[in-house]
């Protein structure tokens, strides 16, 4: 590898008069010159890869051929035949590959958003205790994030199933609260809402009343910065609002029933339900995704000058006040960026819930359908093409995020 | 001169800064801290007390299962559960802890293991000395060379059959290396030339350049020639991969992943860094493409993938894949930490090189990786340590690791359902080491600032 800043400067072809023949000199100068020998090197590399390459296809398509496979994603369309034991989108044995894929995606995904949520939260907390002016405190978070991340993902996730989550009680026997919720060694079963109403209205109508809400007080905030109090028209707007929130509260609540989990026969009906192995993943995930950003946190947060604390303490400001708004805008800076990484590395780690058997992408799509219809290379391919998808795009839109809230410099 | 002047003209007035006040009394002493820092307005001392009760609660409930109501002697589950039923039955770990440290590996033959393993450790050893010169070209061949051996020893074999002639000459070379090694060692204590210059007088009279090299491969190979006609006369009874399991695999397959990431890694990430752009994407692609799919998509890969994508006749046994898969994966995370290094040498570092005349090969290995290299001491051993926790994935496909040798204790009719304590048993040893590792990464991180 050549990088023509730092190699040696080349030999003007005057320089090799000595040498024996006109030919050899031609070759030494062709040799010693950056541009010349660069465009060798790259054309060697280029066909080394492309060698490689061919080798590794050529040996691929004999050795199908001679096991008598084909290549192809025609499976996909094929029936799979087998039941998941936890789908959130409609499937049973009788849908295709396709819709098996499909399924491991979109359980992957609840997974890790599920982990990512709780442990960011839980790990900002911890990060925070860490630096607490209290010795028991700060050292009981630092030694909760010194075993959690000192201890492998697999063997905390297959605790968490073999050692917890298996050992409650049976159905008969679950643990309950009230008649809402019950947890035992299959799941955690939790009551859920029956309504008439199509989901995608109450979701759009609870989003506009949070927006409404939100842009109420950013349009009220220049007033109230100036004069410490809110306009009358924020009032008459608040009063709208709350209005029209009892109103889609009323109708949701006429056009809904509660379904809630019963014991019949030897197991429940009604309500939803989370297996055990989803509740062991996301406990072990989050515990151990909260530790990574707990540590982050506590880096951001000690990478601010101390003047900064000092200044907030003078100038009045409460602990939670300082935290608020002074180290947190400026920690959140050097924050982000191993953030991003916690966050593509818990996307990953879902990957580890196979282990307890979980139905997420590589336990339903690279186990069970590839040992079903042996098509490893088209399986292998869409599982990895999908993490590396996932991974582009998370790191694309931090990416952006943080540039725009990192300093802005000439 | 200006030292001079200021000593001449009357004594400027020196700046004393007012001593700081002496903390008060009721901060003083181990009670005020205490007093100070816990329990100095309400909600702390309540938070105190809450966090004081529950780790007290944690603590005893831990104890009590671990060590007051544990089981130490039984032959079987069902005799722990009648001494004491709440309590950790450590007699099943205890029973087992021969597999958990050496998988299935012939019980006579583990003092092979533990040679190995010592070989490899005292391979390292001299490192600690400063007083031996070249202590890279140790690191080098304990990367190089120390496999052969440890190869030799864990598959067995008559010496030069099963393995080959050409491992049979590795292992005799790196002994001999090791040989020369310790003999130079205990020479330059006693104040004496080393044994590569035996021959010095000799070669200087043959040839006229590289005379102390030359000295040194005849020494070298003298010595692996003794070593040779040593060890073909010993047979070692052969072990199959297959049998290799528990903490010793673990500790290979990390071995082999911590030892080639860091080639592979500096070779990725001057790929990236390098301005022919065939290079840099090549090496973009293959580090991107890595680092954004889970490490057991890889091993998923190397398992199904590689028997399809070479020849039929190429044999492979799960251990290479494996090992193939990790080292790709590890050297595509340290091609980023060396990357990271890389781009924080200041640019004069390069234009030094250059103005001195030294080409690409040379300002990289002499000037710029060395101190890119202990730049990110600790973000490599980080690397290391989650290589070390990762290597639990390789139970997943099946190769018996020291999890899945845990695992297994539960299928064992006497052993039947515990899970609890094996599980316990291997976080608290990867705990041990991984700690240990951190700690030691932090210690050489506060003495290489010192060092600047």
């Amino acid at each position: 590898m050549i990088q023509s800043s730092t190699s040696k400067p080349s030999k003007s072809p005057s320089k090799g008069a000595g040498l024996p023949s006109s030919t050899t000199q031609k070759w030494t100068s062709l040799l010693n010159n950056d541009a010349s020998r660069a465009v060798i090197l790259q054309a060697i590399v280029l066909m080394l890869v492309l060698f490689g390459l061919w080798f590794l296809f050529a040996n691929a398509s004999e050795n199908l051929n001679r096991l008598g496979m084909t290549f192809g994603f025609d499976f996909l369309q094929v029936t799979a035949g087998f039941n998941i034991s936890w789908s959130l989108i409609p499937y049973d044995a009788g849908m295709s590959y396709w819709r098996v894929f499909l399924v491991g995606i979109v359980n992957t995904l609840i997974l890790s958003f599920c982990v990512i949520v709780v442990g960011t939260l839980i790990g900002t907390v911890v990060g925070i205790l860490r630096l607490s002016d209290n010795p028991l405190v700060s050292q009981l978070a630092r030694w909760y994030v010194e075993v959690v991340r000192n201890v492998p993902l697999l063997i905390q996730i297959i605790f968490w199933f073999t050692v917890v989550f298996s050992t409650l009680p049976a159905p008969r026997q679950s643990y309950h609260l009230g008649e809402w919720l019950f947890l035992n060694n299959r799941g955690l079963y939790v009551t859920t809402m029956d309504t008439s109403l199509s989901w995608g209205w109450i979701i759009a109508i609870g989003l506009a009343l949070i927006v409404a809400l939100y842009a109420l007080f950013r349009w009220s905030k220049p007033y109230y910065t100036v004069s410490g109090s809110r306009s009358s028209g924020f009032y008459i707007g608040l009063a709208v609002w709350v209005l029209l929130a009892g109103w889609a509260v009323w109708t949701f609540s006429h056009a809904t029933s509660l379904s809630v989990p019963s014991l019949q026969g030897f197991n429940f009906s009604g309500g939803a339900f989370l297996p055990a192995s989803f509740g062991a993943a996301f406990v072990a995930m989050t515990v151990y995704r909260s530790a990574a950003i707990a540590e982050t946190v506590r880096a951001g947060m000690q990478s601010i000058d101390r003047g900064q604390h000092e200044a907030a303490f003078t100038i009045g400001f409460s602990r939670v006040q300082s935290l608020r708004l002074i180290l947190i805008p400026q920690a959140i800076r050097s924050i982000i960026p191993p953030m991003t990484n916690s966050w593509l590395a818990a996307t990953k780690d879902s990957s580890l819930a196979v282990a307890i058997g979980f139905p997420e992408l590589v336990s339903v799509f690279m186990q069970t359908s590839m040992n079903q219809t042996g098509r490893a290379i088209e399986i292998i391919f869409m599982v990895m093409g999908f993490y590396i998808f996932i991974s582009l795009l998370i790191s694309y839109l931090l990416n952006k995020y943080n540039d725009s809230v990192q300093y802005k410099v000439r | 001169m200006d030292d001079l002047n200021v000593k001449n003209q009357p004594a400027l007035k020196q700046f004393v800064p007012t001593p700081p006040r002496p903390p008060r009394k009721s901060e003083k002493g181990i009670f005020g801290t205490i007093r100070h820092r816990c329990f100095n307005s309400i909600g702390n001392s309540l938070l105190t007390l809450c966090v004081a009760t529950v780790l007290f609660y944690l603590v005893k409930h831990v104890l009590d299962w671990a060590v007051f109501n544990a089981v130490f002697i039984a032959d079987n589950r069902r005799q722990c559960m009648d001494i004491s039923p709440d309590g950790a039955c450590w007699a099943g770990v205890i029973s087992w802890f021969n597999g958990l440290i050496y998988g299935r590996f012939p019980v006579d033959e583990q003092w092979r293991v533990n040679i190995g393993v010592l070989l490899g450790l005292v391979w390292l050893l001299p490192l600690m000395s400063k007083r031996i010169a070249l202590r890279n070209f140790i690191l080098l061949s304990w990367i190089g060379l120390y496999p052969f051996v440890g190869g030799y020893l864990f598959l067995g074999g008559r010496f030069g059959e099963e393995l080959g002639l050409v491992h049979g000459a590795m292992t005799c070379l790196a002994l001999a290396f090791l040989a020369i090694i310790y003999a130079n060692w205990i020479l330059s204590a006693l104040g004496k030339k080393g044994l590569n210059e035996l021959f010095v007088p000799l070669v200087s009279r043959l040839v006229e350049r590289r005379i102390h090299l030359l000295s040194f491969v005849a020494v070298w190979l003298l010595v692996a020639l003794v070593i040779a006609s040593g060890l073909s006369q010993v047979s070692l009874e052969p072990v199959p991969i297959e049998r290799w399991g528990g903490l010793f695999l673990t500790f290979i397959i990390a071995g082999f992943a911590i030892t080639m990431a860091i080639p592979v890694g500096v070779i990725l990430a001057l790929g990236r860094r390098s301005k022919l752009p065939v290079i840099h994407w090549l090496s973009m692609t293959v580090i991107e493409l890595v680092r954004s799919v889970p490490l057991i998509t890889v091993l998923f890969m190397a398992v199904t993938l590689l028997p399809i994508f070479l020849p039929a006749d190429m044999e492979f046994n799960k251990l290479t894949q494996v090992l193939v898969a990790v080292c790709l994966f590890a050297g595509a995370y340290m091609a980023e930490n060396i990357r990271g290094g890389l781009q924080a040498i200041p640019k004069g570092q390069y234009e030094a090189a250059a103005t001195l005349g030294l080409g690409y090969l040379h300002t990289m290995v002499l000037i710029i990786l060395p101190q890119a290299l202990r730049m990110m001491i600790p973000n490599i051993m980080t690397s290391f340590i989650s290589l070390l926790k990762d290597t639990t994935l390789v139970s997943i496909i099946g190769l018996f690791d020291i999890m899945l040798m845990a695992r297994n204790i539960a299928n064992d009719k006497d052993w039947v359902g515990m899970h609890t304590e094996p599980l316990v048993m291997i976080s608290v040893l990867f705990f041990i080491l991984c700690y240990s590792m951190s700690q030691y990464s932090l210690n050489l991180e506060k003495r290489l600032k010192v060092d600047r």
